[in-house]
């Protein structure tokens, strides 16, 4: 019987490499002296080089994670952690050096920016090198630069919440991170402005050997509301590069904030992220991800409802192929009356990817009157891959209504019979089935995205799957 | 004087999620155990052979080397049963702590000979104020065509420490069914490994707890299915009031070759109080295609609508939510078919609710 072939991921576009043409690249390892240069190159401000090396501190003390993949390969002597790409920060594209501007043009979003968005902010290896954002939102006093700018220019918005939502000595990668950060995007939304259109950050890692270490601080004040889009990729290198980014989300009393990330690595790329958000009074915060690139992820989000009536989604999907490993998932805090939950999870695994779902649900004494509801599901499109499901469920008060739910197995012969009972050929039952598989979280993404993903998941119809 | 750590689960996750294993503080496990002599055997002689020439091999997972080391090398107890053939009445086995047994370590082994079948009841039971120690090993090998039920009834009072460690191994066409009453025990911890060797083979487990005042239950079943269109089903529900407070691990693996094989697991917490715990891990881990794989896990109070018709018909608040959990456990009662077991089970869920709310 032909078979259908579920192609991985297109990866022609993301794989183009730029020559390594950095204006300074910091030594490999992980010293003193290194952050301190890092510093000097960052011109710091003094609480923030202290910081770093504070956190620096913390990292030489705390253990490498003792469950999840096998993240051995990994040797910080052997990674530049600092690459300063030849240009300034610009708010026009044609000011972008062209090698740059065309790695960001194939990825499509200068156009994106035209037709779809109210911002965007560009980073290439460890600095932010656009950053550009709608007239009207900058006259609403909205708040949409690089995370350097932001330290200097509002140090007491960014003193108070850097670091304070992802805590460094939270695990052995935040620590990293909170030494040797490097770009990322800022955010506030005043209280009470509603930002109807997308803003978008992207982050381009060209550097081989490198790391990349941005940070994402996003403010969404009282009665405010965000829709906040992330997308990341590198090309291809035969060694090992480091991504060790965080974000932090601040959503006050009665705000709501969407937060879509398309992760789209190269597969040598072990992507070791971090994401958290604290959730005020009847605030909402919804996750939309889509993991499917990189060699090995620990990525779980996770959002700390500590306002009554907070809610948060959880929307993910994850894509392995061979040689990867995607450990993903959705961590969640119910900290006071009647708040709620909701996760829905996907995972498909092909040609020996191994896709592991691993959460966790803690309903605390305070959390009377919460509701929480998981669903996850794996598709498994050959037997030479791997798909674990590590729920934990921790449930600390009675007044509470939480289920959890999860499915593991092929494309059933049974509805494949049934769409075929229909008139529609075997093939396209099952192309159809895999896209049906996909389509409750692909619909959550914009609209540009889920396009990619359809195409990521693209399906040659001839033959069955399996 | 030692810190215990037990339980491992056979995959970890963050440490920070305080499930990966239980540490227990402060359990003494003795050194002299002395003899048992308060076990009540009965069985049928004709088809079983009893000898106490029991495994003395390592476990594959089991709750941690100390507890294991003290069974294979130290126990007060050994049975091997031998059953070749089909076993009308049921073979009892009834371990009562008193003031003369206070330590029980008992090694268990049944082998279920190809074609044989049997119903094997495993009794714990203690006097109410003493205090003691169990710690225990059950191996079942069903060979090919057995079938092998086993029901485990945990009654020992809330003073005394107990540990289980079980483990199975089921071939072509076997089946294990194991009803678990897990009502007893300061810290009431059990590890269960199934391995599903063979094809059709079929392992269920069904299994109530009920914890009240400051108990622990630690509950870890791992079941590897290897045989092809091998299939488990864990069923367990349960219900914790005071500050009782439970670990619900349960483990599904698929192996590689276990075509056709199905899994399911579901596990549902009936919360009594608001200063009750649980926490539940229910792993599905799968490395094979064919397969369907199930889990549901869910935690609540009891339903406010269903108390107040049970509460309108004149029961009190008590009363009501002692008739909610019978209701609750009656799926497994109404298959334990010894009615002194039966009726001393429910006299413990009634003396649950005697006491204060």
């Amino acid at each position: 019987m032909p078979k259908t072939n579920v192609n991985e991921i297109n990866r022609n576009i993301y794989d183009i490499k730029n020559k390594d043409n950095y204006d300074f690249k910091i030594k490999k390892g992980l010293t003193e002296d290194i952050i301190k240069e890092i510093s000097n190159q960052k011109e710091d401000p003094e609480w923030m080089r202290e910081f770093r090396l504070k956190a620096l501190e913390i990292y030489n003390k705390l253990e490498l994670p003792t469950w999840g993949p096998d993240i051995s390969e990994l040797n910080m002597d052997e990674i530049a952690t600092y690459v300063k790409p030849k240009t300034k920060l610009n708010s026009n594209w044609e000011d972008v050096p062209e090698d740059i501007k065309n790695t960001f043009d194939k990825l499509g979003i200068p156009e994106a920016e035209k037709k779809s968005l109210a911002g965007v902010g560009a980073q290439y290896d460890s600095e932010v090198v656009y950053h550009s954002m709608k007239e009207e939102l900058i006259k609403q006093g909205v708040i949409y630069t690089d995370m350097e700018t932001a330290v200097k220019k509002y140090p007491e918005l960014v003193k108070e919440h850097f670091m304070k939502c992802v805590p460094i000595y939270d695990h052995k990668f935040v620590a990293l991170h909170g030494a040797v950060w490097s770009g990322g995007s800022f955010v506030y939304v005043p209280k009470g402005v509603k930002v109807d259109i997308p803003l978008q950050s992207y982050f381009r890692l060209n550097s081989p050997e490198s790391g990349q270490f941005e940070h994402t601080l996003i403010i969404v004040d009282e009665g405010a509301s965000l829709h906040f889009i992330e997308g990341c990729s590198a090309p291809k290198y035969n060694k090992v590069n480091l991504h060790a980014g965080c974000v932090e989300l601040y959503v006050k009393d009665n705000a709501y904030l969407r937060y879509s990330t398309i992760e789209n690595w190269s597969k040598n790329m072990l992507n070791l992220n971090t994401k958290k958000a604290i959730v005020g009074k009847n605030a909402q915060v919804d996750w939309v991800t889509g993991s499917f690139g990189s060699k090995i992820s620990m990525l779980y989000p996770m959002s700390i409802l500590n306002g009554e009536n907070a809610k948060t989604e959880y929307t993910g999907i994850s894509f392995a192929g061979k040689g990867q490993d995607l450990d993903t998932g959705f961590k969640v805090i119910h900290n006071a009356k009647n708040t709620s939950s909701v996760v829905n999870s996907k995972s498909i695994s092909k040609n020996g990817g191994k896709c592991t779902y691993r959460s966790l649900v803690r309903i605390n004494e305070n959390a009377k009157n919460s509701k929480s509801t998981v669903s996850c599901e794996s598709l498994m499109l050959d037997d030479i891959s791997i798909s674990d499901t590590i729920p934990t469920n921790d449930i600390r008060t009675d007044e509470v209504e939480f289920s959890h739910e999860a499915k593991i197995g092929k494309i059933s012969d049974k509805t494949i019979f049934y769409l075929m009972s229909r008139g529609i050929s075997e093939e396209d039952a099952k192309a159809m089935i895999v896209r049906g598989f996909a389509y409750p979280i692909s619909k959550e993404l914009p609209i540009e995205y889920a396009v990619e993903m359809n195409n990521l998941i693209n399906l040659e119809l001839e033959g069955s799957i399996g | 004087m030692e810190i215990l750590k037990l339980n491992e689960t056979p995959k970890r996750t963050s440490r920070n999620f305080n499930i990966n294993n239980i540490k227990l503080e402060n359990v003494e496990i003795p050194n002299n155990i002395g003899k048992f002599e308060n076990l009540a055997l009965i069985y049928e002689k004709k088809n079983i052979i009893v000898s106490e020439d029991v495994e003395i091999s390592k476990l594959t997972y089991g709750l941690g080397e100390v507890l294991e080391d003290k069974v294979l090398k130290n126990s007060n107890v050994t049975k091997k049963l031998k059953i070749n053939g089909k076993i009308k009445e049921d073979i009892i086995l009834e371990f009562k702590l008193d003031k003369n047994n206070t330590n029980l370590i008992e090694n268990i082994e049944i082998i279920a000979e190809e074609n044989s079948q049997a119903r094997i009841i495993i009794k714990y039971e203690s006097e109410e104020e003493i205090l003691g120690f169990h710690n225990g090993i059950i191996r079942v090998n069903a060979k090919d065509n057995s079938i092998i039920e086993i029901i485990l009834v945990n009654l020992i009072n809330k003073k005394i420490n107990n540990f289980i460690s079980i483990e199975n191994t089921l071939s072509a066409n076997s089946k294990v069914d194991y009803k678990i009453v897990d009502f007893g025990g300061k810290n009431s911890i059990t590890n269960y490994y199934s391995n599903i060797l063979g094809e059709n083979a079929s392992n269920t487990i069904n299994t109530i707890y009920l914890g009240t005042d400051n108990q622990v239950i630690d509950i870890n079943y791992i079941v590897e299915l290897r045989g092809k269109k091998s299939n488990v089903d864990i069923k367990a529900e349960g219900a914790l009031k005071d500050i009782a407070k439970k670990h619900f691990k349960g483990t599904i693996d698929f192996k590689k070759g276990c075509k056709k094989a199905t899994g399911n697991e579901t596990e549902n917490c009936m919360l009594l109080s608001d200063t009750a715990k649980s926490i539940a891990l229910p792993m599905l881990l799968c490395s094979e295609e064919e397969v369907e794989g199930n889990h549901s896990s869910s935690a609540g109070k009891v339903g406010e609508k269903e108390l107040f018709y049970i509460m309108s018909r004149g029961f009190s608040q008590k009363e009501a939510m002692k008739l909610m959990v019978r209701a609750k456990f009656n799926n497994l009662l109404e298959k334990i078919y010894n009615e002194k077991i039966k009726e001393q089970i429910l006299t413990k869920i009634d003396d649950a609710f005697n006491t204060n709310f």
